[in-house]
């Protein structure tokens, strides 16, 4: 470890950086003008209603979609560095009988870098099982992927986005529906990624989860209703401000949302 | 015995083991392409092309006999691949646009050769195939044309089966589906274009089809699909013929050897089908099980 440990945290280097940016789907704008920083080995929580931008802020960050305004960099880089990224999907957006294995899905994570061609090598088995290692699901990696549990899944493509070293980590809903030990499982990942320097960026619904795993938080409708450290921002007047008709109660210690499962 | 010895003496026929020789590669071929098919939900898509194929192939003869065939088949079929990888990036649902698009194309096509003198001779051939009067040049084409949708599959199989299984993550890592769907739609054509001649265009949807779905019916491991599903398909084609040529030689009976290539298939998928389901249940719990512990 390093002696000379005086140094604040904010000396991160700055995993991404997002000024002033609006993105749109087609012509129709999907989200306006939003601005925050994450540093690497932080984890900044999306917080705000469904339709309100989360998903939308991910794949803007991912290039998925089309930014109109504004500034968007990975590592100081834009478009973002090849494999700097992980993207963590939601889990039941995927075909449950589609046969690959647990194990096929996380190699997945290595295709980018292995190119056109070339098959999987000893390297890359390697970097799956450490993936797998590090979700806690080493054992079923021989299980076909839609056999698993729904908080397993998760892990398995939180492992997939493992495979391939990124430096900045996006979930989308990571911790919806799951059950306390997938929930335990999922959060204990998250903390040693960003001990080894990887900056995470989770869209929730979950205040309890942003409290545990996320220094900032930033809160979205449609827009940006504001960005800073997770107890400066989790203020009533914010958060009913972002979740609007939704009732809200917020006492000195958790904040009490209605719950936005979806299904 | 006997029956063994007539059908060794039938294949030693130059006609009959042109017609193998086309219906093996078609069937390995089609057996790796249609897993792809199978896994990605593109049946109805290789059914547009299929019709689509038709005027190509309509103005091809027109234009250069049977030799023109395969030229004007190509041109419409990748065409029609990217037109359809174009509309697939769209997100709005594009079925009804395809199956309009595709049903002119394929009037197109039947008015096309009603303008011949052979009118109806010419349209069955084009529909329903002519096995048993491929000649050496259509064989060699038709392995050409199957080799260079092997290659593109092959090239292509590991990114093809990500982008299948989830496109998202695909794109969210980097690639770009549009290359992948063009891809995959030029060899699905290929393929409809290398069946014309064999099987004809109706009937090379069985052939794209039915080995995917019996290998799904079989294995849930993912590279076991594409050998399971091209020896199926092999299998199918070497049975049907012979049973073509049985029936013809033997029993005074004439069946059409594309046709019953396709039956084949299909009794094929009925078994798997049925083989399936009964494994499904004798492996589902009991009604009543055991106490626990």
């Amino acid at each position: 470890m390093n002696e000379n440990d005086s140094q604040p945290r904010t000396a991160a280097p700055l995993a991404l950086h997002v000024a002033g940016a609006s993105f749109a789907y087609a012509q129709t704008p999907a989200l306006e003008d939003v601005a925050f920083d994450l540093r690497a080995g932080e984890a900044v929580a999306l917080i705000g209603p469904n339709g309100s931008g989360k998903s939308t802020l991910l794949k803007g960050v991912l290039g998925l979609i089309h930014r109109t305004a504004g500034t968007v960099e990975v590592l100081g880089e834009s478009p973002a560095p090849a494999g700097a990224v992980g993207y963590v999907p939601q889990a039941d957006e995927l075909d449950p009988e589609f046969p690959v294995t647990l194990e096929q899905v996380v190699m997945m994570g290595r295709y980018r870098s292995l190119g056109w061609l070339r098959l999987p090598g000893k390297r890359d088995r390697a970097h799956v099982a450490a993936a797998l290692e590090a979700v806690g699901l080493s054992e079923r990696a021989r299980t076909r992927f839609g056999e698993l549990s729904g908080g397993q899944q998760q892990r398995g493509l939180l492992a997939r986005a493992l495979a391939s070293g990124p430096r900045l980590l996006l979930l989308d809903e990571p911790f919806n529906g799951l059950d306390q030990e997938n929930r335990n499982a999922l959060v204990d990942t998250v903390k040693r990624l960003k001990a080894d320097g990887v900056a995470v960026l989770i869209s929730t619904h979950d205040l309890e989860l942003a409290r545990d795993v996320c220094e900032s938080v930033l809160l979205l409708n449609g827009g940006q209703v504001a960005f800073g450290p997770l107890d400066e921002v989790l203020s009533l007047e914010n958060v009913q401000r972002t979740f609007r008709s939704v009732g809200v109660e917020l006492d000195e210690h958790t904040v009490v949302v209605p719950s936005h499962t979806g299904h | 015995m006997d029956a063994w010895g007539a059908l060794l003496d039938a294949f030693s026929l130059p006609f009959m083991s042109r017609a193998l020789v086309v219906l093996l590669v078609l069937s390995l071929v089609a057996g790796i392409v249609g897993v792809l098919v199978n896994l990605r939900g593109l049946e109805f898509i290789s059914d547009g092309l299929t019709h689509a194929v038709f005027p190509g192939i309509a103005i091809g003869f027109v234009w250069g006999g049977r030799e023109g065939l395969f030229a004007g088949a190509i041109v419409a079929a990748v065409l029609t691949a990217i037109v359809l990888a174009v509309l697939m990036r769209k997100a709005v649902p594009v079925d009804a646009a395809i199956a309009i698009v595709f049903t002119a194309m394929f009037s197109i096509g039947v008015i096309v050769v009603s303008r011949q003198t052979n009118y109806v001779g010419q349209l069955e051939q084009l529909l329903f195939g002519r096995l048993l009067t491929i000649s050496v040049v259509e064989v060699v084409q038709t392995i050409v044309i199957c080799a260079i949708a092997l290659l593109l599959v092959g090239v292509t199989l590991k990114e093809q089966l990500f982008r299948a299984f989830d496109r998202t993550g695909f794109s969210a890592v980097g690639y770009r589906p549009f290359v992948l769907d063009l891809v995959l739609n030029v060899a699905i054509a290929l393929v409809v274009v290398a069946a014309s001649s064999a099987v004809g265009t109706l009937l090379v949807l069985a052939v794209l089809i039915v080995p995917g779905a019996v290998a799904r019916l079989v294995t849930v491991r993912l590279w076991l699909l594409f050998p399971v599903a091209a020896v199926f398909a092999a299998v199918a084609a070497w049975l049907g013929l012979s049973l073509g040529y049985v029936a013809s030689v033997g029993a005074g009976i004439n069946l059409p050897s594309g046709a019953t290539v396709v039956l084949v298939l299909v009794a094929g998928y009925a078994l798997a089908l049925v083989g399936r389901l009964l494994l499904d249940r004798l492996r589902a719990p009991q009604p009543r099980p055991a106490a626990v512990l």
